[in-house]
């Protein structure tokens, strides 16, 4: 139930016809799960909890460097030496103190996701590494949760949105292990990524628009360029090749 | 026949600085070889030393993963094909 608060603070967004008053009630009512309080994670997590999502939890287990505030922007010079997820937890909940925030410092793994993912509607990825993906995506195939994927390098990200069961997820496309590396990344890039994401959330849980499922999102920063490539389930997929596809009635 | 190979950025340097590159070939397989064969310095960010793709990099062809067995996709005249790289960065 909206109160008098709900109403003013998102007025402007509750004033959007394919959200109103319903739309919102669902995002109030929604828990999303953030992995990762670096650059995606912090655009991700702003704009989610201006927007009056339920509960965020965010988990990372960093501490802030110097190095990160080009484009970590819930962190500050202050916070040099803290943990990402405290920090991500206190700016949250002072930019919307009506929802609840939970930050947890913690590194995902196959045996802890469980429990850190536990009670989520949907898991959002803002991880630096593959591996880590892949556990989550697993996980969200496993639960039939939505995957919401994105990823950035120099001037180029990409967006993917998975519904179990519906389209093909991250894994559809792993063709074996890639190096790690350090990814150069231009401080802008992980905001507009990382917005995208977010916007294909909130339509995930009003219900509205269209998503990127069995699409890959491809944006040139440089050539200001933003192309969708259409992406195909695997039927051999290791994480959802088992599943019978529901087609959309 | 005319095939269009679009070069990922990273991979321009081998290219000229070419964006897009005409090859030819009647599989996707077929049309990199053409382009290696003009451009062999793009042969080692596309392929490993046994001529496996490597696992970084992702085909599409009209705006459509080619994934699995991209390099025996048929192509035709006309056709484009898309490199990517993967991303991990956050």
């Amino acid at each position: 139930m909206l109160t008098q608060n709900d109403l003013e603070r998102y007025d402007r967004q509750i004033m959007i016809h394919e959200i109103g008053k319903e739309g919102q009630e669902k995002l109030k009512s929604a828990t999303v799960f953030i992995a990762g309080a670096g650059g995606l994670g912090s655009s991700i997590s702003i704009y989610l909890a201006a927007a009056g999502v339920g509960t965020i939890r965010i988990v990372d287990h960093d501490t802030i460097e110097l190095s990160n505030l080009n484009r970590q922007i819930l962190h500050w010079n202050k916070d040099i030496g803290s943990k990402k997820a405290c920090s991500a937890q206190n700016k949250l909940q002072t930019l919307n103190p009506d929802i609840e925030i939970q930050g947890g410092d913690e590194t995902i793994t196959e045996e802890n996701i469980s429990r850190l993912a536990a009670g989520s509607d949907l898991i959002i990825d803002a991880m630096d590494n593959f591996p880590t993906r892949y556990i989550l995506n697993k996980y969200a195939v496993d639960n039939s949760i939505p995957f919401f994927h994105g990823a950035v390098k120099g001037f180029e990200g990409r967006v993917m949105t998975v519904i179990p069961g519906k389209s093909a997820c991250f894994r559809c496309l792993y063709k074996g292990p890639v190096p790690e590396e350090k990814s150069p990344v231009i401080g802008v890039l992980p905001g507009l990524i990382g917005c995208i994401q977010a916007t294909e959330v909130i339509k995930y849980i009003t219900g509205i628009g269209e998503l990127l499922s069995n699409k890959l999102l491809l944006y040139d920063g440089l050539e200001m360029k933003f192309t969708i490539l259409k992406i195909n389930r695997n039927p051999d997929c290791e994480h959802c090749g088992h599943l019978t596809i529901q087609e959309d009635t | 026949m005319s095939i269009k190979v679009h070069i990922h950025k990273s991979h321009r340097q081998f290219t000229d600085g070419l964006s897009v590159v005409d090859s030819n070939g009647k599989t996707v397989g077929e049309c990199l070889d053409n382009l290696i064969k003009r451009y062999p310095g793009i042969k080692e960010k596309l392929f490993d030393k046994k001529g496996n793709l490597l696992n970084v990099i992702e085909i599409y062809v009209n705006l459509e993963s080619a994934y699995p067995n991209e390099l025996i996709k048929k192509v035709s005249n006309g056709d484009d094909i898309y490199l990517t790289a993967k991303l991990s960065g956050g």
